[in-house]
């Protein structure tokens, strides 16, 4: 996530908090302790303990929670959850990126209004936005009727195409919701990329293909990397999608999750699952820092 | 000085913003209501309000499952519940239910007989029936011609990714262990092992799961059979006699939705007297219009229309003595859960 | 976390003005195949566009539909609005989420504005650590920020209402506004406060005279941003909500699952007229702070 690390202060004229400076920043501080870090906290503790009476929690030291997120049903669930938000994160990379490019590279006046067509999805309700596709892609729905009608192609789709209630309606359902989310941080690095780059590396004889890899991608690297982070994160524990499109077939982590808080009154297993899953998130952002990193050092080695 | 005022003012707005809400949570006049989804109509809601003028905030749930750990586990206080029969069950033993006050509800008498003192609450101490009903098969018969008598056709391969079941997983083991010729509730480790397979070809054939509203994908085409609550496969009926209702050949089982006052209630008044005005027969009758369960309320049977009380989904003509669920405990329950999360997820 | 991008929408108001020009398009008379990715560039980026909007222009559509079941044209009508008006539940959970959102909006505001403020001005100790934390809530998947505050409070035996949705929803909206007037801070002079005090101002006066006007863009936003994203919160509100505190994204996710609904449709309209009608005016806003910036005091 670009922004982050940087948006750190590093003002020269900053001074030594006095008891007063702490004081005033207590407030904020309590928040973060008694709303993050505690949660957090008693959220590990949960996943230690044991299941009791009816939602109780026996606190203890068990590690039999984690013991059944061992279990092949939920390794695979695991694994499903994260092909399902990579594969969401690829296509709305492949998808998003030539628009991006394309807007970041219009004059200021389209450029303006065609970045304002972007924010419109991006700011608009992702239920609505989700529920939308299941009036497209019912047996009896838009899609269908729209390829009935036209005929053009009879033998293929004499049977309704049967899409509502799939993994596809899933995918198709992420990438719709995540779109924008890629496009918005793609734009903003490469408009900030020099064109005159790209003329020097065309002048120098460099191939497109050349220059989109050692050129474009490299420089815009950060807003691809932030907008992987702004789908992934998100699509890995949504199961409010999943729900709608997939019919309840298709679970995902974030459906295990809330299954054990809102059906099975299971917490420390529901705890120790939200545990695993904040591990895997810290990982892939670490992973994802790294990456850019190196991504970094290379161009700036060349 | 005037810095000083205008941040205090910031402030104070802050903190009455959460006064507000705070004011807003805990206003008398109130009812919270907790019971399933599609199941009460707004317009019984709105006639209470009306009467009474108490507030009635209507939240949904659709398990039993659900119901019991949202209500026990995320400390929410609800002043009345629609539990079904086993967890209205598990939270009698375990103290969590405020008795009813008979001596409110005027109308008690209404109920019939054969629909109370039954096995979850012996003594009626506890609860009131809302509604009745069995889960059932329901058949498009227009794209469905040959007969469907049990689980073991409605499951026939030749229906795959045509049909809908409620996404509830006591209810889809209940069915296995039918199939299987065991007793609805004998959830030893063996049956459970034993209903694994039957259940694993079942899945792969499920085109979608649902509980809240399984008859919108039978309404709209979306599949041709499934396995429904009665009232949602009467709705069905009502909308267009090519849905048939059929009692699975295997067994089918009655559940009794109850209402019940959690033991932690605020506005006990409140809900009794919503018990109460639920048991008019008119209000009843109201709600048998748009949920067309099996009523409990003899009275309000009276006001039924004969095309209502004809309705085999509403009230199925059998000679089958049907059991109901009993509480099993929370091994059996997770035991259940994880199975079905195991097989949903086998693909 | 819906919508993160701080970044891009906020990069206009800290470097105003600075963006340089593409470059011409066809500069170069002959360089066909530059011109063929070009073509083939828009009609990809229309596309997109396409798949972005078609959805949304076929719900808006349908909601003026008289069909119930949505698979044909049967005429016009304004039926579906009425019946969303007349809603109660509906209306009911609307209010819900606008006191949720005013009050966790205010909190956010005073708690980010103050706090962007502190840091930027002291050099507190750990205060690396004080900012990764702060930036937890903005990356933290929103369920396990749901699950642990709903351990949180029912171990604190707190009965979830309103109030726990106020103090959640300002738990993930505050780092924003913080975020966002930080970056302000960044391109604001850092002499302007040592002035102030040097004419003989109080800290206070300082803060509240000279500094908080120029955050004002910054502030503004933030207050947008926070609002919005606790408007359009539906996870977290699943586990720290309570009887009589549903909100409208809950409402409508209830209403949803239950299948094809026309009221939706048409709460889907009104949704998308209003998003217009917020980009639009955020929009307006940038181009005044834009504007603005070159008159305040913005570091050379």
């Amino acid at each position: 996530m670009h922004g982050l690390p940087g948006a750190f202060s590093a003002n020269p004229h900053a001074r030594r908090p006095g008891a007063w400076g702490w004081w005033l920043l207590a407030p904020m501080l309590a928040w973060l302790l008694l709303f993050v870090v505690a949660p957090m906290g008693i959220l590990v503790a949960y996943s230690f303990g044991s299941r009791g009476m009816l939602g109780d929690v026996e606190f203890g030291f068990s590690w039999d929670s984690y013991a059944r997120i061992a279990d092949p049903i939920y390794l695979r669930i695991f694994a499903r959850s994260i092909g399902y938000a990579a594969l969401t994160t690829a296509l709305c990379v492949l998808i998003g990126f030539p628009a991006a490019w394309f807007i970041a590279r219009r004059g200021p006046g389209w450029r303006e209004r065609l970045l304002l067509l972007v924010m419109i999805p991006f700011w608009t309700s992702f239920l609505i936005r989700t529920y939308a596709w299941i009036a497209i892609l019912r047996s009896e729905g838009l899609l269908n009727a729209v390829l009935k009608s036209s005929g053009a192609v009879p033998h293929v789709f004499a049977e309704p195409l049967e899409l509502l209630y799939t993994p596809a309606a899933v995918v198709i359902g992420l990438v719709y919701v995540y779109l924008p989310f890629v496009i918005l941080p793609v734009y903003a690095s490469a408009e900030k990329l020099d064109g005159v780059l790209i003329e020097a590396a065309h002048d120098l004889g460099a191939g497109p293909l050349r220059v989109f890899r050692e050129v474009i991608l490299p420089l815009t690297w950060p807003g691809v990397a932030a907008g992987m982070m702004l789908v992934f994160v998100p699509a890995i524990g949504m199961f409010a999608i999943t729900d709608l499109l997939g019919g309840a077939r298709v679970s995902m982590i974030g459906n295990v999750i809330q299954n054990q808080f809102t059906k099975a009154l299971n917490f420390p297993f529901g705890a120790a699952l939200g545990v695993v899953f904040t591990l895997l998130f810290v990982v892939s952002f670490a992973l994802l820092q790294w990456l850019g990193r190196r991504k970094d050092e290379t161009a700036k080695a060349r | 000085m005037k810095t000083r005022s205008k941040l205090l003012l910031l402030g104070l707005a802050a903190l009455c913003a959460v006064g507000s809400a705070f004011a807003q949570a805990k206003k008398r006049g109130e009812l919270n209501l907790f019971a399933w989804s599609e199941y009460i109509p707004q317009a019984v809601l709105d006639g209470f309000t009306r009467e009474t003028g108490i507030k009635v905030n209507y939240e949904t749930y659709s398990s039993g499952e659900e119901m019991l750990a949202k209500m026990m586990a995320r400390r929410a206080r609800f002043d009345l519940i629609q539990p079904p029969d086993y967890i209205a069950e598990a939270l009698i033993k375990n103290g969590q239910l405020t008795p009813i006050d008979r001596e409110k509800l005027k109308n008690f008498g209404n109920l019939l007989p054969e629909f109370l003192n039954m096995p979850h609450d012996p003594e009626q101490q506890f609860t009131v029936p809302y509604m009745v009903g069995t889960v059932g098969i329901v058949v498009n018969t227009e794209k469905v011609k040959e007969p469907v008598r049990g689980y073991a056709d409605l499951f026939a391969p030749k229906h795959a990714g045509r049909i809908v079941v409620v996404d509830d997983g006591r209810e889809l083991a209940t069915a296995a262990l039918y199939t299987l010729g065991k007793g609805l509730n004998d959830f030893s480790k063996e049956n459970l092992a034993a209903i694994r397979p039957v259940l694993a070809e079942w899945f792969k054939r499920v085109k979608l799961f649902d509980s809240d509203s399984p008859k919108t994908a039978l309404l709209n085409g979306d599949v041709d059979l499934g396995l429904v609550w009665g009232g949602e496969a009467a709705l069905l009926w009502k909308e267009n006699k090519k849905f048939e209702y059929v009692l699975p050949a295997e067994g089918a089982h009655l559940f009794v939705d109850l209402l019940a006052i959690p033991r932690r209630a605020r506005n006990v008044e409140n809900a009794h007297l919503f018990i109460d005005y639920i048991l008019r027969p008119e209000v009843s009758k109201l709600i048998s219009d748009d949920f067309p369960y099996t009523n409990p309320n003899g009275a309000a049977r009276k006001l039924l229309s004969p095309e209502q009380l004809a309705n085999p989904a509403s009230y199925p003509k059998t000679d089958r003595k049907l059991d109901t669920f009993r509480y099993l405990g929370e091994d059996v329950a997770e035991a259940i859960d994880k199975l079905v999360t195991d097989l949903k997820n086998a693909r | 976390m819906s919508s993160v991008l701080v970044a891009p929408k906020h990069e206009p108001v800290s470097k105003p003005s600075t963006v340089p020009a593409p470059p011409k398009r066809a500069s170069r008379p002959g360089r066909s195949g530059a011109w063929w990715v070009e073509r083939g560039l828009a009609l990809w980026t229309a596309l997109v566009l396409g798949f972005l909007y078609l959805p949304i222009a076929v719900l808006i559509g349908y909601s003026f539909n008289q069909s119930r079941l949505n698979i044909t044209w049967e005429g016009f009508t304004w039926r579906w609005y009425g019946e969303l008006l007349s809603n109660k539940p509906l209306i009911d959970s609307f209010k819900n989420s606008l006191i949720v959102a005013g009050a966790s909006t205010v909190l956010a505001v005073l708690i980010g504005t103050t706090g962007a403020w502190l840091l930027h001005r002291h050099r507190y100790r750990f205060a690396r650590a004080i900012q990764a934390l702060v930036c937890v809530p903005m990356v933290m998947p929103e369920i396990v920020m749901g699950i642990s505050l709903l351990v949180l409070f029912a171990l604190a035996q707190v009965d979830l209402g309103h109030a726990t949705l106020i103090l959640a929803h300002t738990t993930f909206c505050f780092p924003f506004v913080l975020v966002a007037v930080q970056a302000r801070l960044q391109g604001l002079d850092p002499a302007l406060e040592e002035a102030a005090l040097d004419l003989g101002a109080t800290p206070w006066r300082a803060f509240w005279l000279v500094i908080l006007p120029c955050l004002r863009p910054a502030v503004v936003a933030g207050t947008l941003m926070a609002f919005t994203l606790s408007m359009d919160e539906l996870i977290i509100s699943l586990f720290t909500a309570g009887p009589g505190s549903r909100t409208l994204p809950m409402q409508v996710y209830g209403m949803a699952k239950v299948g094809l609904n026309p009221m939706l449709n048409a709460l889907s309209a009104i949704f998308v007229v209003t998003t217009v009608a917020f980009v639009l005016f955020t929009e307006h806003l940038r181009r005044m702070a834009a504007r603005g910036a070159d008159t305040t005091f913005s570091k050379p």
